[in-house]
């Protein structure tokens, strides 16, 4: 049972990372029908900066600011330059942010070498509190947890209560029809963009700490945020959340629990929700 | 149909291959050019498959990546589902043989279990992937993809790992010795020549018809009664097998599987020969087989950071030349020969009709109102 509450727990920080990076990825797709594949390798860019970062300013909390500032720089930059280019075409775009995953990858090796880096967290986030039920827990899988939460609260409240969150909501039921009510969707479209990389970003300086950073690593997060978004729905927020917890607890009991048939665990749910609902938890149809 | 009318919107079936009856002058001048083209390919392919070394060496493997790419082009480019998990599938049809050598089985044996364990997961797999399309399939077919190499490297007692299996002994047939390197290559050729022609009769039969008409108009189609999800399905367990001969040949040739065969990176390598020598075409992806190795083997003695380079032509062709090299090609051809600038996508705009995912648009676009369906369209024509 105490077994069971500790996996419980570390389910639920892998399910934080991965809301950071699939609620990015479903965002830009729900907005923009932008796929980017690329979404991977700038969660590990994003790790990697906040490593140097880390190395340079002698603090975490600089590392992941500096983290989240490149990967939005990152995004408005690929979103100005390269996707703009190829509006509307929704195979173009993923082809082309494909292509991308090869140039950051291999810049990234060149820059940060082949092995795996580990992002060390500051000094009372090294420490364990004992939970309730008299477990001790580390300080910094709470703290993912949490800033992942927050995240995503933050995130609903922009979506929900503001009148940027409308003007987004909006462009996920109908572009054209936001466009002609005189809102600049260029505009929107380059923060939602920005938005997606620097959540990614984010979650590699958070997901560094416990996943680590390596060559191959960005594929293995990617792979995460496509069943997530599969999951839970393409292109929508709540979906992510939903998506994240059942990918997140169940690949971590898997791992756990039955460690040669972890991938089984991510396949499971896929099965199911292909079957039942094709188009995902909380997905619309034809979606 | 008169022959002037050009069908708006979506309809937007190659009227070049549709109307078998009324070929262009440019079409029926192109095969005989086009075999010629073949021959003198297949001609030169053997010659550096003689010499063997570097050479010969990598000539193989373009054959061999030549393989799976068509099978991503036989689907994608004729069927519309661009599928980005095919390095996986290779990766199977691979470990299939590699366990089942491991495990006592001899090389024929081992053939044929890898073939008969692709089949069965091909037929599962493709229950699920075939009831999402357009950009969810992409990204369904990735996922499949992802998950099978992770088992591959998880799986550690089936596959060994991350140091992956080696394969011990090569096929004998009579006089034909698959451990001698040159007998080996010249295998790789004909199994190259016979998956094309196999590809290339598909294309153009019925079904590969059918399958058009599909990319073309889904909705169509059905309400003409056609299975649909039956041609999808199959669609994709053709596309999947190819993938898995290519592995096959892949394992025999290189000796050894790792699960780096089946990672992202060459899932992305394969639809991107097929996207960059140009979907829709079969040619196509041979060609993108023989201009992305050529420059993964050979620039990379030269240059150290060659998948930057890589990376950055695959954007720019996705920017500037969408229709692929061979789409490009042919453009020229036809304008060079004063053919009506009436010309069949091919490459990624075939592929997907753009905004595809938007619900509210799709049942506005799928009705023509200046085009009532008429019997005598050239798709029913052809397929009855």
């Amino acid at each position: 049972m105490h077994q069971f509450y500790v996996q419980t727990l570390n389910g639920l920080t892998l399910a934080g990372i991965m809301f950071l990076v699939s609620s990015g990825f479903t965002l830009v797709f729900g907005v923009m029908r932008v796929t980017n594949l690329a979404h991977g390798a700038i969660y590990l860019l994003g790790g990697y900066i906040a490593y140097s970062a880390i190395q340079t300013l002698d603090n975490f909390f600089f590392g992941l600011l500096a983290a989240a500032l490149a990967t939005a720089a990152l995004g408005l930059l690929l979103e100005r330059t390269l996707i703009k280019r190829m509006r509307g075409q929704v195979m173009a775009e993923l082809l082309a942010t494909l292509g991308l995953v090869y140039v950051i990858d291999d810049l990234a090796l060149a820059i940060w070498g082949g092995n795996p880096l580990s992002l060390r967290l500051p000094g009372f986030l090294q420490d364990s509190s004992t939970l309730p039920g008299q477990i001790v827990y580390p300080n910094g899988r709470i703290f993912i947890f949490v800033v992942a939460t927050a995240i995503g609260l933050g995130l609903f409240f922009l979506l929900r209560r503001t009148r940027i969150g409308a003007i987004v909501r909006a462009g996920v039921d109908n572009r054209a029809m936001v466009g002609a009510m005189g809102i600049n969707v260029r505009l929107v479209f380059t923060a939602v963009f920005a938005l997606g990389a620097m959540l990614a970003g984010v979650g590699g300086a958070l997901g560094g700490t416990v996943l680590g950073l390596a060559p191959g690593g960005d594929a293995e997060i990617l792979t995460f945020a496509l069943i997530v978004v599969i999951v839970g729905g393409l292109g929508s927020f709540e979906g992510a959340v939903l998506g994240s917890l059942i990918v997140g607890l169940l690949s971590n009991y898997g791992q756990a629990y039955f460690p040669a048939l972890a991938y089984f665990a991510l396949f499971a749910p896929l099965v199911v929700v292909l079957l039942v609902r094709p188009q995902g938890l909380l997905g619309r149809a034809a979606a | 149909m008169n022959a002037g009318v050009v069908v708006p919107g979506q309809d937007r079936v190659d009227s070049v291959d549709v109307r078998r009856g009324r070929q262009s002058f440019l079409a029926r001048r192109q095969r005989p050019l086009l075999l010629v083209g073949a021959l003198v390919v297949l001609l030169l392919a053997s010659v550096f498959l003689f010499r063997g070394g570097f050479w010969g060496q990598l000539v193989t493997q373009m054959l061999i990546f030549a393989i799976a790419a068509m099978g991503v082009d036989f689907l994608g480019g004729y069927g519309g589902l661009v599928s980005l998990g095919q390095a996986s599938w290779l990766g199977l049809g691979a470990y299939g043989v590699a366990v089942s050598m491991t495990r006592g089985a001899g090389p024929w044996a081992a053939i044929g279990i890898s073939l008969g364990v692709l089949l069965v997961v091909a037929l599962i797999a493709g229950l699920l992937a075939v009831r999402v399309s357009g950009i969810s399939f992409v990204i369904m077919t990735l996922a499949l993809g992802q998950i099978l190499f992770g088992l591959s490297s998880s799986l550690i007692d089936v596959s060994g790992g991350d140091n992956g299996l080696i394969i011990p002994i090569n096929p004998v047939l009579g006089p034909m010795d698959l451990n001698d390197t040159r007998h080996l290559s010249f295998a790789v050729l004909a199994v190259f020549v016979l998956s094309a022609v196999v590809l290339w009769t598909f294309v153009h039969s019925p079904f590969g018809l059918s399958l058009r008409g599909i990319k073309s108009n889904e909705q169509r189609l059905r309400t003409l009664g056609y299975s649909t999800w039956l041609h999808r399905y199959i669609g994709y367990v053709v596309s999947v097998i190819f993938g898995g001969i290519a592995g096959i040949l892949y394992v025999f040739t290189n000796g050894l599987v790792t699960p780096t065969a089946l990672d992202l990176g060459h899932n992305g390598i394969i639809t991107l020969m097929a996207v960059v020598g140009g979907l829709g075409t079969l040619w196509g992806p041979a060609l993108g087989s023989v201009m992305i190795l050529l420059l993964q083997q050979y620039v990379s003695i030269y240059v150290e950071r060659w998948a930057t380079v890589m990376g950055l032509l695959f954007v720019a062709i996705v920017v500037f030349a969408p229709e692929g090299v061979w789409g490009v090609g042919k453009k020229y051809a036809r304008r060079l020969s004063h053919q009506s600038s009436r010309v069949p996508p091919v490459g990624i705009a075939a592929a997907l009709p753009s905004d595809d995912a938007i619900p509210t648009v799709e049942p506005i676009e799928s009705i023509e109102p200046n085009e009532p369906i008429k019997p005598s369209e050239p798709i029913e024509e052809e397929v009855r």
